[in-house]
């Protein structure tokens, strides 16, 4: 069903629709300059704040949604001074609201979330109406954080020889509507001289068999393999496997988490997923690397462990972001920062998002280090229960009635 | 706590002290299958008023022990001390020699067929066996769930295990050391030991495998995995999570809210189990066409809420509950901010909210627990089944405040989409002891029937 504000967003009148196009040229430009390889200049916290406030007037006026949210709340952006004033939207709202604005571009794909909780009715909706944003930011975070050359020159491998990257995951053809299978796609065709190899099928469900003939014939080609996939996708690996470890991959290879369990339900802890994975791959923890994405935002995070800039220890890991990006870790109740080694939820500022809204304020919770934040885990299903129903139950119980 | 971790255990030789090995799990349910035995000679009126005394040392605010329990369940469930009093006092009114009484003969008009065969009424007799042991299983963390269980299995005479809910371990360790110091025999029948549901090793595997009666309270999930767990022929009561709500009809929308009792008492139900309970009103239905508009009475509502946090003040908040009610607010306001008739009455983040949803009908959304609720219009109290038709399985409490004309008519019309009990948002979080616990009388799901000429 449309949601009633649909038609309303959508707006159409080529005037207004006109001038924002106007407006947008030069913040895609800007954005364009910032993800050039090595250009770190929105490390700043100026330059940052600067353009952060000029994109946040322009989805004021690009996003009808956004822009009555930000004035309901009394704010001018004129007056702000600072990218932390920003206010962000939920991001259990990309459920149910067009958070996409006004036709500016024309919707290129259509990423939804995975998480069961709210059944396919209400699961969070990006629609992205400029993949070359995505692909310039998601090569630039990738390739600065994992060693990789953002260029995509020279089939990735900073070590000589080429990547041979494995997915996890269904591929993009398979379900278009997945963000990450878009992005390990866009890995492949840049890192992969062979174009990579999805192992998941449409349901996320793979052979532990495949995976092992990759691994030797990525030995036979000595070239290192980069292995991608989600922590459920990885679990199940791992519980397949049955403690019958894969061969010996090449040297220079490496895991990729982007975490998820795909709306299963989470029974392991990350450090026993590591344990598992690093048996099955035959790896030390420090290659083993995480990746924090989400839907609803189009650069990712990740630990700079390849660099040597987090512990291998998974619970000292850190994660940090391409310099388009902020991340606050804020009280719950006042959503002012949190105090310095105190645990808050995790706001984020990601200018990549220029088509939609780039303040999120997620449910996941963290702890500031240094630029970039540590992860605690997610609010959802932790608040207190008792004998009350949560809300995975009542839909459970709604698909029963309805049958 | 990790791992069996024994909170009470009956004072008995040969009663292990670890639990860890499958000869102490055995031992443990051969201990209480023989203070069962012990038991079968005793009348159940006379077990009723020995349970009963002790539920009395609970109501008495001079007695050391209901000081205890308030304290306790004040720094378990993360609630003020006047909430968590609130909570001991409801609860114990229920354990009272009379409460217990009367859910006896509720269950049980003739309660001497607890103790023997009696006359069935058609020439034969019949009477009611609680079992060698039953397992009773605890999930999540309204206070005084594990202890009502256990006073139940005792008045049908069957010795227990219970594992209580990792935020519901105050009251019944409480209530069994009271009890063994008054009256040890049938202390002796009530072991009380926690572990996190699943990771209870050889203690879980064995109680299972041989209890003669599995009952639990918990998520879907729980009774779930239980069913798949217990042998086919073990009987299961599952009291599993359940949805409350209730209905304001336009003859009780009050036109002066400072008086408003229905007001004062629909805040009180949202407030007292921090709308953990299966008996919280979650969504609010309140008719058109009375002397204030639904969305007035929702911020109305809301003054209400404020003023008993005086009286009753929010406990503290783990930062995920923080967290999602935070993600709930905002997302409440973006809707409000983009004119979908949505509105939100709240003032700080830690307190109360009333989320006003203008479609009747809208999915059933639950809010983040916490003193939150949704109220929605409705054209006429009658048309309740539609909005209540997805929750059919798993309703519970419905509050109802309408003119005594019209209560009849809705409380069949509830019944027949599900309801389970249906009361006042005075009685709403309180149910009498001899309430038929979502659906069942609560004694009678813990017995089996045997007859005889």
């Amino acid at each position: 069903m449309e949601h009633p504000l649909s038609a309303r967003a959508a707006g159409t009148d080529p005037e207004i629709v006109g001038r924002l196009v106007e407006r947008r040229a030069p913040l895609r430009t800007a954005l364009r300059d910032a993800m050039r390889p090595g250009e770190e200049r929105l490390r700043d916290e100026g330059e940052f704040t600067r353009l952060a406030l000029e994109i946040l007037a322009y989805q004021m006026d690009a996003n009808p949604v956004y822009g009555a949210f930000v004035r309901h709340r009394g704010i001018e952006p004129r007056r702000l001074g600072h990218w932390r004033e920003i206010p962000p939207v939920p991001a259990t709202a990309f459920r149910e609201l067009p958070l996409d604005g006004l036709d500016v571009r024309p919707v290129e794909a259509v990423f939804r979330t995975s998480g069961t909780r709210g059944g396919v009715e209400a699961r969070g909706t990006h629609r992205v109406r400029d993949l070359s944003l995505y692909h310039d930011s998601l090569l630039r975070s990738a390739g600065d954080l994992l060693g990789l050359d953002p260029a995509g020159r020279g089939g990735g491998s900073r070590a000589g020889r080429p990547l041979r990257i494995i997915a996890l995951t269904p591929s993009p053809g398979a379900r278009p509507d997945s963000s990450l299978a878009h992005m390990l796609g866009v890995w492949m065709d840049a890192w992969d001289p062979d174009g990579g190899r999805f192992l998941a099928d449409a349901q996320w469900r793979f052979s532990p068999a495949a995976l092992r003939r990759e691994v030797r014939r990525s030995r036979g080609e000595e070239r290192p393999l980069l292995v991608a996939g989600t922590a459920f996708g990885f679990w199940h690996l791992v519980r397949e496997l049955r403690g019958d470890p894969l061969p010996e991959p090449p040297a220079g290879s490496f895991v990729v988490e982007t975490g998820g369990f795909k709306g299963r339900v989470r029974r392991v802890s990350r450090a026993e997923l590591y344990l598992g994975i690093g048996r099955a791959f035959r790896l030390p923890s420090s290659r083993i690397v995480s990746e924090y994405g989400m839907t609803e935002l189009l650069s990712q995070f990740y630990e700079p462990l390849l660099l040597g800039g987090t512990p291998a220890e998974p619970s000292g890991r850190h994660y940090l972001g391409p310099a388009w990006t902020r991340t606050a870790v804020l009280d719950p109740g006042s959503l002012a920062p949190a105090g310095e080694g105190e645990a808050g939820i995790l706001c984020h500022i990601d200018l990549a998002n220029l088509d939609s809204v780039a303040a999120v304020l997620t449910e996941d919770l963290g702890i500031a280090a240094g630029a970039g934040f540590r992860l605690l885990g997610r609010a959802e299903g932790a608040e207190p229960r008792g004998c009350s129903l949560a809300m995975e139950e009542l839909l459970e119980a709604g698909r029963r009635a309805g049958r | 706590m990790t791992r069996p971790s024994a909170l009470f255990l009956p004072a008995a030789p040969g009663i292990p002290e670890q639990l860890g090995t499958r000869a102490d799990a055995e031992a443990l349910t051969g201990a209480l299958a023989r203070a069962g035995e012990a038991l079968a000679s005793r009348s159940v009126l006379e077990i009723a008023s020995a349970l009963g005394r002790v539920g009395l040392c609970f109501l008495d605010p001079d007695d050391p022990v209901r000081r205890k329990a308030s304290e306790g369940v004040a720094a378990e469930a993360g609630l003020s001390a006047e909430a968590a009093d609130a909570i001991v006092t409801g609860m114990a009114r229920g354990w009272t020699p009379e409460g217990l009484g009367r859910m006896v003969r509720a269950d049980f008009p003739d309660p001497l067929v607890l103790d023997g065969f009696r006359p069935a009424g058609f020439g034969g007799k019949l009477r009611a066996v609680g079992g060698r042991f039953a397992l009773h299983i605890g999930a999540g963390s309204v206070p005084g769930v594990s202890a009502t269980s256990m006073i139940r299995s005792l008045l049908v005479k069957c010795p227990l295990l219970l594992k209580p809910g990792r935020g519901d371990t105050v009251l019944a360790p409480l209530f069994a050391r009271v009890l063994a110091a008054s009256d040890p025999e049938l202390a002796r029948a009530v072991a009380i030991v926690y572990w996190p549901g699943g990771e209870g090793g050889p203690l879980e595997e064995h109680a299972l495998g041989t209890t003669d009666r599995v009952v639990a309270y918990g998520s879907l999930e729980l009774i779930r995995l239980l069913r798949r767990r217990i042998p086919p022929a073990t009987p299961l009561v599952a009291y599993h999570h359940r949805l409350s709500a209730g209905g304001v009809a336009r003859e009780c929308v009050e036109p002066v809210p400072e008086a408003g009792t229905v007001l004062r008492a629909a805040a009180r139900a949202v407030v007292t189990f921090e709308q953990r309970g299966c008996v919280s009103p979650r969504i609010i239905w309140v008719e058109e066409g009375g002397a204030v508009s639904p969305p007035v009475w929702g911020a109305q509502l809301f003054d209400a809420l404020e003023l008993l946090a005086a009286e009753l003040p929010p406990g503290t908040e783990s930062l995920p509950a923080a967290a999602a009610r935070r993600q709930e607010r905002e997302r409440w306001m973006l809707r409000e901010a983009a004119g979908t008739g949505h509105r939100i009455f709240s003032r700080s983040p830690g307190g109360a909210a009333v989320l006003y949803e203008p479609d009747p009908f809208a999915p059933l959304r639950l809010p983040a627990a916490g003193r939150t609720v949704v109220v929605r219009p409705i054209e006429s109290l009658s048309k309740l089944p539609a909005a209540l038709a997805p929750g059919r399985s798993i309703l519970q409490t419905f509050a109802l405040a309408a003119p005594p004309g019209r209560i009849g008519e809705l409380a069949e019309i509830l019944a027949a989409t599900g309801v389970r009990r249906v009361s006042s948002f005075e009685e709403q979080s309180w149910p009498p002891a001899w309430w038929r616990h979502d659906g069942t009388g609560p004694l009678h799901a813990l017995v089996s029937w045997t007859s005889a000429p």
